[in-house]
């Protein structure tokens, strides 16, 4: 329940006290969000130490702003927001101001079963960890954080029709990634390091 | 929504969407909450803010009322570097001419620089503002730390000018978002001047 994890009502008692800056109250609303602002950049980012980085500067910018939320909107909106923003504000620095893209030799059609369907988590995790970050992002905001095409496209600085494309070509190259034996393949290559970012925190 | 048509669960793709949503969360290890709490407590004013913001504030819209504003000229496109040395050196004159003029173009950035972000921190404590508002303020400010992650890597004045003058341009974005909300709780409390002077000072 990854995407409905982050549509989290804070009762209006416990954001009065944040917006006093009642230490208890600001803890509980973290408590509360870690998770799914951890998920999120992790699965954006595909870096633990990046994705924990931002989460912090994206809690920090919050907490610190509280007491000008007004609640004419969901709270839990206005944090993930900026935990989207940091996380690609964070791509455009680490990876410089244009993303990576996927080639077009990914574009073959398959009628063939989702695969996605009977793979484990663990492999999804990792077939996911090897798509380029831009592609993994837009793939994540689309399909788990429901956000529209022209809402990626605005984010991203790029058109709508390119987060179309990389919803469909990066939907492609994760069928392509998990087949047993592409998968096979990857997990020998990436024997000594088996998606650590993506596993080794998750509970 | 209207781009959501092609969503996973009704085409060929259709459980990718659920397999994504069904991997686990993850969680920050180690717990981020005692960096961010120490953080938090370093960055909160100390309870005379309350008083001493009202004065500063005035200061600081006294200060903006009184920048000579034309020396940015602002209202008018700026001159691209090889501009301004055709224009300030029709006799053949000299780079000097025109280095000083960028020289002195950038203290003016500076300054206006830093005169927005004074106003812009001052205003931005006292007042409210709706989650559209915070979100876009967000955004603005994102842009900003991506121009100073560029003017860290800006060589010389050519390269810096063009990034200052984006930077005062994103401040004014911003002072223009913060001062709505300023303008509107100054109408809350004392219904005239106080909203109008401080956005005039500051365009």
């Amino acid at each position: 329940m990854t995407s409905a994890s982050f549509q989290i009502d804070v009762p209006d008692t416990v954001l009065a006290r944040a917006r006093r800056g009642e230490s208890a109250a600001l803890e509980q609303i973290y408590r509360a969000f870690d998770r799914p602002s951890y998920t999120l950049a992790l699965r954006m980012l595909g870096n633990a130490d990046s994705a924990r980085e931002t989460v912090h500067d994206a809690m920090l910018h919050l907490l610190e702003r509280i007491h000008q939320f007004r609640g004419d909107s969901p709270f839990w909106g206005w944090l993930r927001q900026i935990v989207v923003n940091q996380a690609l504000m964070r791509l455009r620095r680490e990876r410089g101001v244009s993303f990576e893209e996927l080639p077009d030799d990914d574009d073959s059609p398959s009628n063939a079963p989702a695969p996605w369907a009977v793979a484990d988590a663990r492999h999804l995790e990792h077939a996911l960890e090897r798509l380029p970050a831009l592609t993994r992002s837009v793939l994540w905001l689309f399909h788990v954080e429901e956000y529209t095409h022209q809402e990626i496209a605005a984010m991203t600085g790029k058109s709508v029709s390119f987060s179309k494309s990389q919803v469909l070509r990066g939907g492609i190259r994760l069928r392509a990634l998990l087949e047993p034996n592409v998968f096979d393949q990857s997990m020998l290559e990436n024997k000594q390091e088996a998606a650590p970012c993506l596993t080794g925190a998750t509970r | 929504m209207s781009d959501r048509g092609d969503k996973m669960n009704t085409n060929p793709q259709g459980s990718l969407a659920a397999a994504l949503r069904a991997l686990p969360d993850a969680t920050p290890q180690p717990d981020l909450w005692p960096d961010l709490a120490n953080a938090l407590a370093s960055r909160r004013k100390p309870r005379m803010w309350h008083y001493a913001i009202p004065l500063a504030l005035a200061a600081g819209l006294t200060f903006a009322l009184l920048l000579p504003r034309g020396t940015l000229q602002r209202a008018q496109p700026q001159p691209a570097p090889h501009e301004i040395t055709a224009m300030t050196a029709p006799n053949h004159a000299s780079s000097e001419a025109a280095t000083l003029a960028k020289k002195d173009e950038l203290d003016n950035l500076y300054q206006r620089s830093q005169t927005l972000e004074r106003w812009i921190a001052a205003v931005a404590a006292r007042a409210p503002q709706d989650s559209r508002d915070l979100m876009a303020a967000v955004e603005v400010e994102d842009l900003i730390g991506l121009v100073d992650v560029q003017l860290g890597a800006a060589h010389d004045h050519n390269d810096a000018l063009p990034l200052w003058r984006q930077r005062v341009a994103l401040l004014e974005d911003l002072a223009t978002i913060r001062g709505s909300a300023f303008a509107i709780a100054a109408n809350d409390n004392e219904p005239s001047r106080a909203a109008a002077t401080s956005l005039n000072s500051i365009n």
